[in-house]
């Protein structure tokens, strides 16, 4: 078992409702994105387009991550999954430097939106993270518990994320990856992605 | 402010890496650096049998982990560091940090207090190898630290470990000359510590230099954007200023000083504070200058 995602660019739209939905399910600081789309511009006028990489952490099989970490706070789940076990995050920010990614971040404060003060929303959301560690992504481990899929893959709305087993080879991830040559971002690193992308 | 830099960085095709030598990160720069010198200076006071040094070493090394504890958002978590030295260059590193302030203690009783136990006693003997073993482990695990980070392309460089041990070798010469300076006796004289640190400075002066001539012409475009801004970027007035000027030329000429005349024992001090400070700014420059390598690239083909 190997949980996945595949991301459709020719489908995405970059309208931003996976970096919301995310936002909105975990209720992260300002400064922090579990998923957040990059915007790129190509071509030159008139034959300009614009191209949309949607992001997130890779949960790579071989996690340079959870490697460099000392405490061993990084870790991954049998199911793939890696995640931050916050107790024993001691917020060195190794596993920050080693992901090439750049989907870590650390929390070094309570913070809220707004300058008047958190609001009611911020404060029963954001108060369950804590601050000194690093945070990231985790495929909404706590949703697919219950069987539903990750935020940010229900909330699309051009349906172009997809999420299954990578071991399957009969799941739609698969399928997707084999027949539309599905690839992953800087496999030359040799971290073993678990987020595959369409070409567009 | 800080929300809009990172909002800043993340639209950035090459995003700088702020997690060390910013803000609290900059005791994570501290720390390898003294402890870089701790390493080198006990090599050398242990060749050159300077009582000064290898108790200048000790402190050093315990201040070099009081850096990094300050570097850490939860300090009293800090043992857990000790968990993951099978993989993790930071868990080697802090063993060796265990390994070399415990056998250093060791041998200083030994040396200090000999009615307690002497240097050839048991708890001696065994603090000489432990810190021998915690020494050889300080000089090699930071430049590891930074070559094994796959994110930061400058810094994945092989010759990254072995120009750390010797900017390690440079700190302990640095600190020998410092405590002679201070009237503190070894079986050194002056001019063999400045033979010793004109030959090592020229081993750093060549493996950087290769460094970076390995990172412009076969390095991505992330290496290259690091070079660019070590050499005339923001980290520009720091490696000039810091590494070349104070932590170079300085010393060479007050080098060249002592080996034609008679130097003064001020001059000395100086030399060994200027050279300190000289691999700091390296280190704290490299640091800075790395920049992350981007996600997005033309080489992975979003198109057909």
């Amino acid at each position: 078992m190997r949980w996945g995602m595949v991301i459709d660019l020719k489908r995405c739209i970059g309208c931003y409702a996976c970096q919301l939905s995310c936002k909105a399910e975990h209720g992260t600081p300002p400064g922090v994105f579990f998923a957040r789309v990059l915007k790129q511009e190509e071509g030159s006028y008139p034959s300009v387009r614009q191209l949309f990489l949607p992001v997130l952490c890779n949960h790579c099989e071989e996690a340079p991550c959870v490697e460099a970490c000392p405490t061993g706070a990084s870790f991954k789940w049998d199911d793939g999954i890696v995640d931050i076990d916050h107790d024993k995050c001691v917020g060195c920010k190794t596993c920050m430097v080693a992901c090439p990614y750049g989907n870590r971040y650390f929390n070094d404060q309570a913070q809220h939106y707004f300058p008047q003060g958190p609001t009611d929303y911020e404060r029963s959301r954001m108060a369950r993270h804590p601050t000194g560690v690093v945070m990231k992504c985790n495929f909404c481990r706590h949703r697919l518990k219950e069987g539903k899929l990750p935020a940010c893959v229900a909330n699309c709305p051009t349906v172009a994320r997809y999420f299954g087993d990578l071991d399957d080879p009969t799941s739609e991830v698969s399928r997707l990856i084999k027949e539309r040559g599905g690839f992953a971002l800087h496999p030359e690193l040799g971290t073993r992605p678990s987020v595959f992308y369409l070409p567009a | 402010m800080r929300y809009e830099r990172l909002i800043e960085d993340l639209r950035a095709e090459f995003r700088p890496q702020r997690a060390w030598g910013e803000g609290r990160g900059i005791f994570m720069v501290i720390g390898h650096f003294v402890v870089g010198v701790a390493a080198g200076a006990w090599l050398f006071a242990l060749c050159y049998e300077s009582r000064a040094g290898l108790t200048l070493a000790f402190v050093l090394a315990a201040l070099g982990g009081l850096a990094h504890l300050v570097n850490l958002a939860h300090p009293a978590r800090f043992w857990r560091m000790a968990a993951r030295f099978r993989s993790s260059w930071v868990a080697r590193g802090f063993w060796g940090l265990v390994f070399f302030l415990t056998g250093a203690f060791l041998y200083l009783v030994a040396l200090w207090w000999p009615g307690l136990w002497t240097s050839g006693s048991v708890p001696g003997a065994f603090g000489y190898a432990l810190a021998l073993a915690g020494m050889v482990l300080l000089m090699g695990y930071m430049g590891f630290v930074y070559s094994s980070s796959k994110a930061i392309p400058f810094w994945n460089s092989t010759l990254h470990p072995a120009l750390y041990v010797a900017y390690a070798l440079r700190g302990g010469i640095a600190a020998l000359l410092l405590v002679q300076a201070f009237g503190a006796h070894s079986n050194a004289s002056f001019a063999e510590l400045l033979l010793w640190w004109l030959g090592v400075s020229a081993v750093v002066v060549a493996f950087f230099a290769l460094e970076l001539h390995g990172a412009w012409t076969g390095g991505n475009a992330a290496a290259r954007r690091s070079v660019h801004d070590l050499l005339a970027g923001r980290m520009a007035l720091s490696f000039y200023g810091g590494t070349l000027a104070l932590g170079m030329l300085v010393p060479a000429w007050l080098v060249w000083s002592g080996l034609t005349g008679e130097a003064s024992l001020q001059a000395m001090a100086v030399l060994a504070l200027a050279s300190a400070l000289g691999d700091f700014f390296m280190k704290y420059s490299t640091i800075r200058a790395g920049v992350h390598l981007p996600v997005w690239t033309k080489s992975h083909g979003l198109q057909r």
